[in-house]
């Protein structure tokens, strides 16, 4: 796709709390500048904490086996710590999570990285520490967003913009796109928001719409 | 009989292993060095309205990344003790300070260190702060902070004593700079 056609639009909003509906707040910011042509992208950590998906580590008890576990955890990781690794239990599942670590470590012994979070669920790949997210939630563990593709429906449907994504994108050149609307291309996606148009501190500038997505998708297919 | 000896003898030698690396691996042992705090310097004096601030170290002292999810200062200073200002003390990073009193939780790298602003503001309930603060006593402040690591998150205490003596010096160097500056 000719991505130079495309012109990508961060929408500055307010700090949003669980007290919000992303879906309003998306067309109560956007409602001008969304066209029929254009691409509505979020992301994921705010969708999560309009979802309510927070929590204090102080609210949590880490079992026997986080305290254990959360050691084989590289210190960068989110779950290398007792209260980031019973979040993703709790998510997941405590003997999946178990599971996943063990199968994950012979996995690592004969060179093969990344079977731990395949197998450990999507939300022990989403979670973020403390300090993963601007305040008041800097203190918070973050969960990744539930239904991120419901999410993306519902945004296409009140906005009537070609499609919407609930995206992961760092600074770090990672960008993960964990929901879409239907016939949106994941990858495609991925590549135009590479960069982080979110910015650094994405909860102040949460949405960016992809402009004349469709236009230059017609152009390269026809 | 054999095989039951020897998954005993295997699960024994696990956790010996698993124990022994968590000890080798240790916990981040953040510390506010307040014994290496700078001196009072005087910020802003007004009317009614003193200012004071300093620098206060902290750092890492293992390899283990530490999490500072908050810290504040407790100014203590009894009414029995002394009535006649009141007082506002914050605590914010030096190289990202905010004016609102939040701490923004921060990731202390292993074996790294920082610097936080300790700012202090005395008011006089009389609105005259040059008279009132003659008669100010030492106050002490404790730095409360929690961290969290590999461990459990905990809270630890340090304490510092702002004293008269420190407050007079401050203030008398920062008057004579502000009168050096209007000159």
């Amino acid at each position: 796709m000719a991505v130079g056609k495309i012109e990508l639009v961060p929408i500055k909003t307010r700090i949003l709390t669980d007290k919000d509906d992303i879906v309003e707040i998306i067309e109560s910011y956007g409602r001008d500048i969304v066209g029929k042509n254009d691409i509505v992208s979020v992301a994921e950590s705010v969708v999560a904490i309009t979802q309510g998906r927070i929590v204090r580590p102080e609210e949590l008890q880490p079992c026997f086996l986080a305290k254990v576990l959360s050691r084989f955890v590289p210190q960068k990781g989110s779950l290398a710590s007792y209260y980031g690794m019973q979040a993703a239990m709790d998510a997941e599942g405590k003997w999946r999570v178990f599971f996943a670590m063990v199968v994950g470590m012979l996995a690592k012994l004969v060179g093969i990285s990344g079977v731990f979070y395949r197998l450990a669920g999507k939300q022990a790949a989403l979670i973020d520490d403390v300090t993963g997210t601007m305040p008041p939630f800097d203190k918070h563990i973050v969960y990744g967003p539930q239904d991120p593709d419901g999410v993306a429906e519902q945004i296409k449907a009140r906005l009537g913009c070609y499609g919407a994504a609930v995206a992961d994108v760092n600074d770090l050149k990672r960008a993960a796109i964990l929901g879409t609307s239907t016939g949106l291309d994941p990858q495609q996606l991925s590549r135009i928001l590479i960069d982080n148009p979110f910015g650094n501190a994405s909860q102040m500038t949460p949405i960016v719409v992809i402009k004349n997505y469709a236009m230059a998708e017609r152009a390269v297919q026809g | 009989m054999e095989l039951l000896v020897s998954f005993f003898i295997f699960i024994c030698a696990l956790v010996l292993i698993i124990g022994m690396f968590i000890i080798y691996q240790g916990n981040e042992k953040v510390c506010f060095l307040v014994q290496d705090r700078t001196t009072f310097k005087l910020e802003q004096l007004t009317a009614d309205k003193a200012v004071f601030s300093c620098l206060i170290p902290f750092t890492n002292r293992t390899g283990q990344d530490g999490t500072v999810m908050d810290a504040f200062p407790r100014h203590l200073l009894p009414q029995e003790q002394f009535d006649e200002v009141e007082v506002k003390s914050t605590l914010t990073l030096a190289d990202n300070p905010r004016e609102d009193g939040y701490w923004e939780a921060l990731i202390l790298l292993g074996n790294t260190s920082s610097l936080a602003i300790l700012t202090v503001t005395l008011t006089a309930k009389n609105g005259n702060i040059s008279t009132t603060i003659q008669r100010m006593v030492d106050m002490p402040i404790e730095i409360y902070y929690q961290v969290v690591g590999r461990t459990n998150w905990h809270i630890n205490k340090d304490r510092i004593v702002m004293s008269y003596q420190e407050i007079m010096a401050a203030l008398d160097k920062g008057v004579n700079v502000q009168r050096q500056e209007a000159i």
